[in-house]
């Protein structure tokens, strides 16, 4: 059969999100991949022109709506670069919890999409009922099921609730005990093995090269973190070490990615659990909103000239904002917003990936980079 | 219950009355001309004397033969379609089951229906004299055995659930009809460019074939349509020309996607009919007749062993080829919905893509009454032989036993093996065409051809009238063995140091299975408490219904 | 506790950088202490000029082993100075990272103890900032070849920023569609956005005080 292009997407099921990938096949196997995105640009750089920086943070949930805290820290970070904030130490804390709630909702959104990727239904259920129960904590803590708009230039918008911690302890450690029960399901499946084992290698230095890091570059057996290696907030006081993964001798593959994320799962919820042991003034006071415990001091305006950017640790890589201030409303308004999406990058990346093997490993090997295209279009 | 006795009963009946219904005297239809001797020497004769009952009576088999064949053919085709319902409700139930997996509390809690004045929750304790007690005992000991203990997340977000079934009876039974009826209002479209006659044809050759498997395969011991020497054979050529159907409808349908599951999907059947039928071939062989009527027999009277037991191998080799025949997961490759969308019926809508889709549970169901008759002695009881041979109660037992209809049986090993299949499907994972050709023609087809030398061997050389003691012991215990070698878990230690990962450089170490570790029990076992607390603390449960 | 980089070590790792960077010509590097958090980041930033971007950036890899492009920034000046009418921001970070080694037929993962990285292994953040005068179509050289990061990065500031990248080669719109009029780059200043305050989308549900030149459109 001679070679054709056959284009997977916009509409199809398993491209996690809208955007289209061409592969060229010949008969079963991919000889060329080319990615198209840029269906759901909502042009949020330029929206950001026009906001405050406050009002700012509701669009940056959206940029990643499977991962919405980690999108509304990273870009409160680097407010708080750009105006030169100092947090307090308790809204440090409430925010690290609600970042690895988050990512662990992530991960769990992740593994439900990636299961059927591979053809196992059942999962899709199991893990979207456990993130069920952390999205039930993030709504204690931000008001809404998946856009929160939790974190304040300074601080945070509230303190944990009444009987918060109580609640998040007994549903964090029964979710460890279930991810045993994922594990079941994959690590012991022979199917799943032969699948995703010998698929879709990557190695990390051509990770980093092209770009790409975060729970991919980690499963290539590096341990960079940007949590540790460019550290903010209060990760250096939690006992815990960025997961690592082993990966096979001719780089990672797709098992390997998938690994690393169960084990990100376990340890963000080790966190989670210290951290409500750690902090300060203990977890069961309560502070009314505003109150300087949890919200910090901030300017509202950032005069021509400066400028602010921060590194941060998304579910999925590195993401990155980049503010100019001197904008609209005398300073209050970013002159430029520039963001930074991990997915951005990995997506080209992914598709090179794929290049050599055949038609049904596009899934699995695409599936274990884990795309997000809403922070890729922004 | 002997179906083709009674039709054949009330046809010879019905054309008897006819028959003597019909005026036995002679009827002289005759009519002579004369023509004038010029124009024609001799008297022309037209007509004849007509006996209507004789001339009926020389009808009457062949009618006989027509009006019980149609009967029959009605009555099992609806049969047929009638037992097919409880399929997808097996299916949508099961996997239901299966999938939520809230444990023992929601599939007991699940099965009250009518929630008027009794809340979601323990129902058992509403049943008078307490007779309720033991269900509760047992819900509570599932959920402990399989660490469902956290009432916080099975109770509240399980919530209450309404089942709107008909009455009280089989809520959901009815998604199957109207299933069908919307399928039936859809448009039929058909795509510019693609090739119509092949793509109207297409579907035909599906759905057709899968009826005729019909045809053959009987419900009970005299309900079928018919039954010729070589059924067995013809049944698995029906069966096998499917996959013509799927590839046509792949290719003409002017769609990359279907092409690519049609050639997927052609590749993959023709790799697992061959096993499949050497692996009936094996059944045969043991079984000593190409009849399946005759090989049912065969287990229920003469050897009063199921094939099951003698035939392990090639009773798991029937199962698995026959999932990847049925294109079901893990073998659902061509119809892939991760990455061909629909696969090879993609462009179909309206009642043709329904009539294939209850197609495929046609063959599925085929599938599960062949597996039922060639491997688990049809419409014989468990243990029935040895049951009627019992010194004192054989007699009572063989009368009770002779009240169940033979179609009962049948049925209930058929469905039950359909929840095999169901099961299998919702636990695994996709395998990829690749590797399920490799799989085919590496392992299942030699496996397939030592079954059948097996089969040969069991039949010529320890087959004299009954297997005796020795073979179906040893066959059993060869087949346990190997069930044992697939499933146990391998050597942990060496799993470790495989130059495959396992193991991380994290908080908790990680190896498939279970993953011991003292720091997280620690944890859990300091946290379990909390919930008692919960029951016990101050703070009310209203409070700890999480952003409900 | 969890083990951190140290702040000092990458105050020391970037003003080596920054001294050995500021020595090329055309460059001018400075090492700029941000308060992040808990703890200051030390970042280098560079101030670099379109000639010798090509320069420092193969310094940057070669020498230094920056081996990380995270993101480019394209920021259009139209009222700034008439040197820096257009702005390129490149963010880059050295990870140290290279491929674990295989000893005895498997992988050993590189595990790194972050507090006792030295010299040139520790991460840092640089940034580098290109202004470009006042021009018709901007130009800087493309750094495609060096760090492949920066491929996509750099169709997406020519497709929304419109600053053109030489040497690049399979130049696209990579967020627009691809029939974007040529020459229509959304993040210039002179777009506007349409109801630039946020006040007239809400209030005016019947545009009253809609702008004659949006007559007609569909907000």
């Amino acid at each position: 059969m001679a070679e054709m292009w056959i284009s997977m997407g916009p509409q199809h099921p398993m491209t996690h999100g809208l955007w289209t990938l061409k592969v060229k096949v010949d008969g079963e196997t991919v000889v060329d991949t080319e990615p198209d995105l840029g269906y759901i640009h909502r042009g949020v750089e330029k929206i950001c022109e026009a906001r405050d920086f406050t009002q700012i943070t509701t669009y940056c949930d959206r940029l990643c709506y499977a991962s919405a805290n980690t999108w509304s820290h990273s870009y409160i970070y680097a407010v708080e670069d750009l105006l030169e904030v100092e947090v307090p130490e308790r809204a440090e804390y409430i925010r690290l919890i609600a970042v690895e709630l988050q990512r662990i909702a992530s991960h769990l959104m992740w593994l439900g999409a990636y299961g059927p990727d591979i053809g196992n239904l059942s999962v899709m259920v199991w893990c979207l009922r456990e993130r069920e129960m952390m999205m039930d904590l993030l709504q204690e803590l931000g008001g809404s099921r998946m856009h929160y708009n939790f974190p304040r230039v300074g601080g945070v918008k509230r303190d944990l609730p009444h009987g918060f911690a109580q609640r998040a302890r007994a549903k964090v450690s029964l979710f460890l005990n279930r991810i045993q029960e994922y594990e079941a399901l994959f690590d012991e499946s022979t199917i799943f093995l032969i699948r995703t084992q010998g698929v879709g290698y990557s190695k990390p230095e051509e990770m980093v090269n092209h770009g790409v890091t975060g729970p991919n570059l980690r499963a290539g057996g590096v341990n960079y973190d940007i949590r540790t290696s460019h550290p903010y907030s209060v990760y250096s006081e939690l006992d815990w070490e960025p997961p690592v993964e082993r990966p096979s001798i001719k780089g990672a593959d797709c098992y390997d990615r998938y690994r690393i994320r169960v084990e990100e799962m376990r340890v963000s919820a080790m966190m989670v659990l210290e951290a409500l042991d750690k902090i300060p003034r203990g977890a069961d006071t309560y502070h009314e909103p505003g109150d300087p415990a949890i919200l910090g001091k901030a300017p509202s305006r950032a005069p021509e000239g400066t400028s602010g950017s921060h590194h941060f640790e998304d579910s999925r890589g590195e993401s990155m904002f980049y503010l100019a201030g001197g904008g609209e409303g005398r300073g209050k308004m970013p002159y430029r917003a520039s963001i930074r999406s991990p997915m951005f990058i990995t997506i080209p990346y992914a598709s090179k990936c794929m290049v050599g093997y055949k038609v049904a490993d596009i899934p699995a090997i695409m599936g274990s980079f884990d795309p997000c295209i809403g922070e890729t279009d922004r | 219950m002997n179906l083709r006795g009674w039709v054949e009963g009330l046809v010879g009946w019905s054309m008897d009355n006819v028959h003597d219904a019909l005026p036995s005297k002679d009827l002289d239809l005759t009519v002579t001309i004369s023509p004038p001797k010029g124009i024609w020497p001799e008297d022309i004769l037209l007509g004849r004397v007509v006996n209507l009952q004789d001339g009926f009576a020389d009808m009457q088999p062949a009618l006989e033969g027509l009006f019980s064949a149609t009967m029959i053919c009605t009555v099992v085709f609806t049969t047929m379609m009638l037992t097919m319902l409880p399929i997808p409700y097996i299916e949508r139930k099961f996997i239901g089951r299966l999938m939520d997996r809230l444990g023992a509390t929601t599939t007991l809690r699940s099965l009250w229906i009518g929630e008027s004045g009794v809340t979601a929750g323990e129902w058992w304790n509403q049943l008078p004299f307490g007779m309720g007690a033991p269900i509760g005992w047992l819900n509570k000991t599932l959920n402990s055995i399989w660490g469902n203990d956290h009432e916080l997340e099975a109770v509240s977000r399980v919530n209450n659930r309404g089942y709107h079934g008909y009455w009280f009876l089989l809520p959901g039974f009815f998604q199957a009809f109207a299933d069908f009826t919307k399928f039936a209002g859809k448009e039929h479209i058909v795509p510019k460019e693609a090739d119509r006659p092949v793509y109207e044809i297409a579907p035909v050759i599906i759905i057709s074939t899968t009826v005729l498997v019909f045809a053959f395969v009987p419900f009970g011991p005299h309900f079928y349509v018919s039954s010729p020497e070589l059924s067995v054979v013809f049944m698995m050529a029906i069966f096998g020309v499917a996959p013509l159907g799927v590839f046509f409808a792949g290719w003409s349908s002017n769609n990359k996607y279907t092409l690519i599951g049609g050639m997927r999907s052609a590749a993959q059947l023709t790799a697992y009919e061959i096993p499949l039928l050497i692996t009936v071939l094996g059944v045969c062989v043991i079984s000593g007749s190409f009849n399946v009527i005759e090989i049912v027999d065969f287990q229920a009277e003469e050897s009063n062993v199921w094939n099951l037991f003698m035939l392990p191998l090639g009773a798991a080799l029937f199962l698995i080829t026959m999932i990847a025949e049925v294109e079901r997961i893990p073998f659902d490759m061509p119809e892939a919905e991760a990455e061909l969308v629909e696969g090879w019926w993609t462009e179909y809508g309206g009642m043709r893509w329904g009539l294939m889709f209850a197609a495929e549970y046609q063959r599925c169901y085929a599938a599960c009454l062949l597996f039922a008759l060639f491997f688990l002695g049809g419409w014989e009881a468990p243990f029935q032989g040895t049951m009627e041979s019992l010194p004192i109660v054989g007699g009572g037992l063989e009368f009770l036993l002779s009240l169940i209809p033979g179609i009962a049986w049948v049925l209930i090993k058929a469905w039950a093996l359909f929840a095999v299949f169901v099961w299998i499907r919702a636990s695994l994972h996709r395998v990829r065409t690749d590797q399920i050709l490799e799989f085919g023609w590496q392992w299942l087809l030699p496996l397939s051809i030592v079954n059948l030398a097996i089969a040969m061997f069991l039949r010529v050389w320890v087959w004299d009238g009954s297997w005796g003691i020795v073979a179906p012991v040893v066959m059993i215990l060869s087949g346990v063995l190997g069930l044992v070698i697939l499933v146990v878990d391998e050597d942990k230690e060496a799993l470790e140091s495989m130059k495959r990962p396992y193991s991380t450089y994290a908080v908790t170490k990680a190896y498939p299975g279970r993953h011991p570790d003292t720091k997280l029990e620690d944890l859990q076992r300091q946290y379990k408490a909390y919930s008692a607390v919960k029951a016990a603390s101050s703070v009310s449960l209203s409070d700890t219904e999480a952003g409900t | 506790m969890g083990k951190v980089v140290s702040t000092s070590s990458q105050k020391s790792a970037a003003e080596a950088m920054a001294s050995a960077l500021s020595s090329m010509e055309g460059v001018d590097a400075a090492v700029s202490e941000r308060k992040s958090g808990t703890s200051p980041r030390n970042i280098v930033s560079v101030d670099c000029s379109g000639e010798s971007w090509r320069a420092l950036a193969e310094c940057m890899r070669v020498e230094h082993d920056v081996d990380y492009c995270s993101m480019i920034t394209g920021i259009h000046w139209p009222e700034g100075s008439p040197d820096k009418n257009w702005e390129v921001v490149y963010h880059f970070m050295r990870m140290g990272v290279t491929d674990p080694p295989v000893i005895d037929g498997m992988v050993q993962p590189i595990v790194k103890d972050p507090t006792s990285l030295e010299g040139k292994e520790v991460p840092l953040e640089i940034e580098v900032r290109i202004a470009l005068p006042e021009t018709r179509d901007p130009k800087v050289a493309s750094v495609q070849d060096i760090w492949v990061g920066a491929d996509w990065n750099e169709k997406e500031t020519w497709d929304l920023v419109g600053i053109d990248f030489e040497g690049h080669v399979g130049m696209r719109r990579v967020l627009q569609p691809h029939e974007t009029p040529v020459g229509f780059h959304p993040l210039q200043k002179q777009h506007k956005l349409r109801y630039h305050d946020f006040e007239e989308m809400y209030d005016d549900a019947q545009g009253f005080l809609r702008k004659p030149s949006d007559a007609g459109k569909i907000k």
